[in-house]
């Protein structure tokens, strides 16, 4: 015998291959993809300590900037790609203009505090760059002016103050000291105290997620302790999500999404899956908005200015108006495909007597791309000009601002040039609606809506609006 | 009255729309419109007993002659067992009649005596009144829609046509004094079938039930719409109506008219704890009969999830299931036991159609069924509920709307197997949250006339809110469906004791409360007699634990107490009813989905139940055995004194496996497995010990290729896959054992090298064939038992002594007589029965009626564990007995590499030994 294998070690292979191979191709297995949501977390770059690292002497945020600069030189360029930056959408072809047209705070109103355009001294403190009292063109020009420390120090250490620079008596080396990546505080600084005050804006975002229990948000409380960035995922400073308020259309790939993580997960229960094609997760899983901290659900500016009543931030302030606040509450449900259908741009005539979208989703029952999806609706009654019939935005803060002096003409007059907007001098308040996607403050699933959440006798949604002919448990839904 | 308070509102609401400004102005668009209920219905006139319009006679409302107007209500309320309440079926249950002496005279709560209520229905002739029609009315009334007991005598006449005749239990009632008065059914007035306790959204129960209970009964449909804004209110010759509720021509304006289809709060009034609205926190109203089926089964209609529910239940945090996945899915009460000629619960085929009609489009128009609904509706198969016992199975059931084959395909192994044992309910009503009745003791009494009560699911008192709530496991009882069916199916056991005593006429009856009462109590306090012999620390008050009889000097006392009062012949007696489970329904992932619940040493299926804290001096409870299910179970008294019922699944014919065992099975295998392997470790040690005082060598060999290589192949292919097969089945086999196992995968492994294992054998058997091999395997008669013994000889002496061995092993003739004869047994018969066996086994799933044919899985599976221990000895042996060659591991070598040390014999020799 030749001294290679011996001639049964071939059998031998033989048997192990006729055992395996059946074996292996038969045996129960587990899907290959994870359908751990766990598993999709960004992975976290390990914390650098700059206390060490960061030497003074700051004057200035700017001096601030120019010490990160330093290390990070492409970090301005980068946020200055970015809506954080510019406030300001990319242009849209939108079918009521012959331009494109650009949606942001920097141009654009809502109807909370309406508009920034010369309210810049208050308004950019939420802005992430110094500088404001130079006047847009200056301050957007230099990448000294990215404020770094508002996304990135402790914020109980830094705090913004007037045109966006930092506030007086900061320690502006400790702040430099103190950066990590953001959390939900640097976050929530402006997103939870958005519109003027805790939770007065989003309804699903306030000040009760910088510490909130499980039950308030599955995802940031409890053990999970996930942070804004861990489903804003960030690239250069590009954070994934747009603001749909703020957008005409929005590339499904710029949004945040469930699916980002719960991959490959499905309802054990199959009548729930059988929803899926028209119910937005949040649907179900957020059944219930501002579930501690109250959110403004209609403003009535017409209110303002009244001498002689007293303030009180959840009913009426004189340089705001009248409001309504509610706490844990059923979120609005409209057909959603991700974008609007309508977004309210400066100059758009209006009819004063109907109600006015400040944005509105865009979605309806035969749109396959829409899913039923919760809002919170906010109602405002807003200054328009009578003749010229569109909005106006007044210029509310400062010397002369209508929250110094109280006179309507006047912050009308002094907006007109820095809007380029018209005003005749004669002024009303018109209806307006505005829509805010409820996508936080999730609930498990033993928290979950139930079926007759929605069905039978005393469901929340309305049949008829969403343009079924009545419940589809007994219509049919409309895949039929 | 009516408008001040619509001016009232008007004025709120205006105050509310200035104060909110805006707020009312701007409607918010999720405001659905209230929808008007079944706005179909037309006006109608409201008619008293002689067809007068009720606005001008004032006299109570006739819901036969309203109704009646359009819908033919005799019809209805003849053909409605919630009506009829047994009526119908009543006879009287005398020795004549029923030889057994049974209590019941009729299938329903109208005549079948329920020891819950403990209240006997007093026939002609008995020589005490116990419960008279009457009083049965006000005892039972609030749960009776009217109509059939109400108002019809058991000889079929009016009620009313009666005369008062305290002899007459029909019209006499039995006084607090224990008098017995005359009843006139034309004071009291007569209960017509009430129309709006189920078809109205909210009808008035308390007035309704308040009318009963003070006998007015005629009043009582009437008072049923007080606070609907038609009735206002009773006066002394009749009624008041609110006149603006009625247009001009008397009839009710629409706005009034609010007559729907029965919702589930309708049913609820009745049955049990019906909870709708999910956002308030379930509580259970009352775990008495007034809540029937709850209190009896613990059962809880609701949407809601069970930790969302207000009760304080065990571990409610993680119970995120709702109490009923059926009304979680909005399913009504009315989906399920729906009238049965409702042309839209037309079934795919009647039974009378030709086989090939799928489908009869046939059936009645909706106007046809709405004048003549069949208020009989569709139900299930309930042990208690007996009234028309025809009805039983005309629901549609699990299997109607759900299709197991598809449901359980992912997961379920022999689907048809467990569909035809075991009842959905058993798997997918896997606990029981709320409280249930366990038993009633009635041969006590509490102060205030009750019996000693205890509940399962509960620690203390069902109604304290700090009692903690653990809910129970039903027992699993075996029910014959109307069908002949026998299904496994979850319940509730019930046990009750009381005392019966002969009375006059030789009937069984069992103690009137009123003795019972007279017995125990005197001026409110228990009698001397009483505590003297019950009280045990003389307190002059009977605790929880001296309120029972554990003695016979307890028995004695009370017997001689009743005895006293006249009662022939007392003597106590207990009877254990099952209450079927049905309802809180559990999908899927909440059900019972772990093999092991049942298939395991501690089984589901034979777990007992615990019927009551003790026997009353001994006595054990008999099971009722008037109803559906079959108790082929036994009821013992345990350790503790508590008495227990034990599922026997063997005496319904039921094999389970991993829980009924057929334990000799393993045994005898086990036996035969290890006494082979002392055997051959007894034989190896004598030939050790032999061949040291034996000169070595003196056996002449050749070296022979002796397997080619397809054998050495085939037979180390065989090799694997057996002790593959062999080491996955055991796991199989005791899964208990070897938990830690995927058993599906362990299952996956062992069909397919079973797979591998045939088509090997298939494959050797064509080769042996083809070559004609086939022949080495089958012994020659000629001479088989001679050569037997020779070889035989030498394995027990010749071994020993290093004689060569009788036959020599060549290529062409390779084994001895007794290797002929085992393999021939082990191919020709134990393998081929192995194949069969398993293949059966699995093809139990596939092809059942071929599997039953051999005997089903009760008589596979052990067979199949039997021939695997054989295997398993046989590789035992046959590994021992290929080391008898020229050396031990010769044959083992020659098997790996085809070459072998064969002993050589001389011819002479060879003829020498034979």
């Amino acid at each position: 015998m030749k001294k290679t294998f011996p001639s049964w070690t071939v059998g031998l292979l033989g048997i192990v291959i006729v055992i395996l191979v059946p074996v292996l191709y038969f045996f129960p297995r587990a899907d290959k993809v994870s359908s751990n949501p766990m598993d999709y977390l960004p992975e976290k770059p390990v914390h650098v300590d700059h206390t060490d690292i960061v030497k003074g002497e700051f004057k200035t945020g700017q001096d601030v900037t120019r010490a990160c600069l330093s290390c990070h030189p492409e970090a301005a360029s980068q946020v200055m790609k970015t809506t954080h930056w510019t406030w300001e959408s990319k242009a849209f072809n939108v079918p009521w203009r012959d331009v494109p047209v650009t949606i942001g705070k920097i141009n654009q109103i809502n109807n909370f505090c309406i508009g920034t355009q010369g309210n810049e001294n208050k308004c950019m403190s939420c802005h992430a760059g110094y500088g404001w009292e130079d006047g847009k063109k200056a301050e957007q020009a230099n990448p000294e002016n990215v404020d770094c420390l508002a996304c990135h120090a402790d914020t109980g250490i830094y705090g913004k103050g007037l045109f966006g620079n930092p506030a007086d008596g900061v320690d502006l080396l400790a702040a430099a000291r103190s950066v990590r990546a953001p959390t939900r505080e640097n976050c929530g600084k402006c997103h939870f105290d958005g519109g003027g005050g805790n939770g007065v804006k989003h309804g699903d975002l306030d000040e009760s997620l910088y510490f909130p229990t499980k039950n308030n948000d599955i995802h940031m409380g409890g053990d999970m302790n996930m942070q804004c960035t861990d489903c804003h995922q960030t690239q250069d400073h590009q954070i994934l999500g747009r603001m749909v308020a703020d957008n005409y259309t929005i590339n499904p790939q710029e949004q945040v999404s469930c699916k980002q993580c719960h991959v490959n997960q499905q309802h054990a229960d199959e009548r729930i899956n059988t929803h899926l094609s028209t119910v937005a997760c949040q649907t179900c899983h957020v059944p219930a908005m501002a579930l501690e901290d109250p959110t403004k659900v209609l403003w009535d500016w017409s209110k303002a200015g009244q001498d002689g009543r007293v303030d009180d931030h959840f009913t009426y302030l004189k340089i705001k108006g009248e409001f309504i606040y509610e706490k844990n509450f059923k979120p609005t449900y409209l057909w959603f495909n991700g974008n609007n259908e309508y977004r309210y741009i400066l100059g758009d005539k209006i009819d004063p007597n109907g109600i006015t979208y400040i944005n509105k989703p865009s979605g309806n029952i035969n749109d396959p791309n829409a899913k039923i999806f919760p809002f919170k609706l906010h109602i405002a009654k807003q200054p328009y000009d009578v003749v010229n019939k569109y909005l106006l935005q007044p210029i509310t803060s400062g010397k002369d601002g209508f929250w110094t002096n109280f006179d309507w003409n006047n912050a009308f007059t002094i907006a007109a040039p820095i809007t380029g907007l018209q005003y005749s001098g004669q002024y009303g308040f018109a209806e307006t609606y505005m829509y805010w996607p409820t996508t936080h403050m999730v609930q498990s699933a033993d928290k979950a809506l139930q079926c007759n959440a929605c069905h039978g006798e005393n469901g929340r949604l309305d049949w008829q609006a969403l343009g079924y002919p009545g419940d589809p448990i007994q219509w049919g839904g409309r895949d039929k | 009255m009516k408008n001040r308070n619509i001016l009232v509102a008007l004025g709120l609401i205006l105050a509310i729309t200035a104060f909110f400004g805006i707020r009312s102005a701007l409607a918010k668009p999720e405001a659905v419109p209230v929808k008007q209920v079944a706005p179909i219905h037309p006006t109608f006139a409201l008619l008293d007993a002689a067809g007068k319009n009720v606005l001008e006679s004032g006299a109570a409302i006739s819901t036969m002659n309203s109704c009646g107007q359009c819908h033919d209500t005799d019809f209805i309320q003849k053909h409605a067992f919630h009506s009829d309440l047994g009526l119908s079926a009543y006879r009287r249950s005398s020795p004549v009649d029923t030889p057994d002496g049974e209590f019941n005279a009729s299938n329903g709560m109208f005549g079948e005596w329920d020891p819950l209520t403990y209240r006997f229905l007093s026939q002609q002739g008995d020589e005490r009144l116990d419960l008279s029609t009457a009083e049965w009315l006000e005892l039972n009334g609030a749960r009776a829609v009217g109509g059939g007991p109400a108002t019809i005598s058991r000889e079929g006449k009016l009620l009313t046509s009666l005369n008062a005749n305290t002899k007459d239990p029909e019209t006499s009632l039995l006084g607090r004094t224990g008098k017995v008065e005359a009843w006139d059914w034309n004071v009291s007035g007569i209960m017509e079938m009430n129309c709006f306790l189920c078809h109205t959204k909210s009808p008035n129960d308390q007035a309704r039930v308040a009318d009963i209970k003070s006998g007015n009964f005629g009043d009582a449909n009437t008072a049923t719409l007080i606070g609907t804004g038609i009735v206002v209110n009773k006066v002394s010759d009749g009624w008041t109506y609110n006149k603006d509720a009625f247009d001009e021509n008397g009839k009710l304006k629409s706005d009034f008219v609010k007559i729907q289809d029965p919702t589930n709060a309708n049913c609820a009034a009745c049955h049990g704890e019906v909870h709708t609205n999910i956002e308030v926190p379930l509580t259970i109203s009352a775990y008495d009969l007034t809540n029937p089926q709850t209190a009896t089964t613990g059962q809880v209609i609701s949407a809601q999830r069970i930790s969302d529910s207000g009760l304080n239940i065990h571990g409610k945090d993680a119970l995120t299931r709702s109490w009923d996945i059926h009304a979680e899915r909005q399913l009504k009460c009315t989906d399920c036991h729906y009238a049965l000629n409702n042309p839209s619960h037309t079934d795919e085929a009647r039974k009378s159609e030709p086989d090939h009609i799928l489908y009869d489009p046939r059936g009645l128009d909706i106007g046809e069924y709405l004048k003549m609904p069949d208020h009989n509706l569709a139900r299930g198969q309930s042990a208690q509920f007996n009234v028309a016992p025809e009805y039983k199975g005309t629901m549609r059931r699990c299997e109607n709307c759900h299709d197991a084959a598809k449901g359980h395909a992912d997961w379920l192994p022999y689907i048809q197997t467990h569909m035809t044992a075991v009842a959905c309910e058993t798997c997918h009503i896997p606990q029981i949250y709320a409280p249930a009745i366990q038993s009633y003791d009635w041969t006590v009494l509490t102060l205030d006339g009750q019996p000693v009560k205890a509940y399962r699911g509960v620690e203390g008192d069902p109604k304290a809110v700090t009692s903690l709530l653990t809910g129970y496991e039903p027992v699993l009882l075996n029910r014959t469906n109307i069908d002949g069916q026998k299904l496994l199916a979850p319940y509730n056991l019930i046990t009750t004791y009381y005392w019966v005593y002969d009375d006059a006429n030789g009937n069984k009856r069992p103690v009137r409360l009123f003795d019972l009462k007279t017995a125990y109590i005197e001026n409110g306090v228990y009698s001397a007699n009483i505590l003297s012999a019950f009280d045990a620390d003389d307190n002059g008050l009977l605790s929880k634990d001296e309120l029972v009889i554990d003695t016979s000097a307890k028995e004695e006392a009370v017997k001689s107490k009743l005895e006293s009062l006249g009662l022939k012949n007392p003597r106590i007696e207990g009877l254990t009813q099952p209450y079927s489970i049905n309802h809180n329904v559990a999908r899927g992932e909440n059900a019972v989905n772990d093999c092991k619940t049942c298939h395991d040493d501690t089984s589901r299926v034979s777990q007992s139940i615990k019927l009551a804290n003790y026997s009353p001096n001994g006595v054990i409870p008999i099971f009722d055995m008037a109803n559906n299910v079959n108790a082929t179970g036994e009821i013992v008294k345990g350790e503790d004194g508590a008495v227990y019922y034990n599922p026997v699944p063997a005496n319904d014919e039921m094999y389970v496996f991993g829980s009924s065992r057929v334990n000799w099975i393993d045994w005898l295998g086990s036996l035969l497995f290890v006494g082979s392997l002392l055997g051959v470790v007894g034989h190896g040690t004598l030939r050790l010990i032999t061949s040291r005082k034996q000169p070595k060598g003196h056996v002449r060999t050749e070296r022979i290729y002796m397997y080619e290589s397809y054998r050495r192949f085939w037979h180390w292919l065989q090799t694997v896959a057996i002790v593959i097969l062999l080491l996955t089945g055991l796991i199989i086999h005791r899964p208990d054992t070897f938990g830690a196992l995927s058993f599906r995968g362990v299952v996956t492994i062992h069909n397919v090298i079973a797979v591998i294992l045939v088509v090997n054998a298939l494959l050797s058997v064509f080769y042996h064939i083809a070559t004609e091999r086939i022949q080495e395997y089958i012994p020659r008669p000629y001479g088989f038992f001679d050569d037997a013994i020779v070889q035989a000889k030498y394995y027990i002496s010749g071994i020993f002594k290093g004689e060569g061995h009788p036959f020599e092993k060549t290529p062409t003739s390779r084994m001895n007589p007794i290797q002929k004869a085992t393999y021939f047994g082990i191919l020709m018969v134990l393998l081929p029965l192995q194949i069969l066996t398993g293949t059966l086994m699995w093809g139990v799933q596939q092809f059942p009626a071929v599997a039953n044919w051999f005997g089903g899985l009760p008589f596979l599976a052990p067979f199949h564990s039997l021939v695997a221990w054989t295997f398993a000895t046989f590789i035992i042996v046959h590994v021992y007995m290929t080391t008898t060659g020229a050396t031990p591991l010769e044959a083992m070598r020659a098997m790996v590499t085809g070459y072998e040390e064969v002993e050589t014999h001389e011819l002479a020799e060879q003829g020498e030994t034979k």
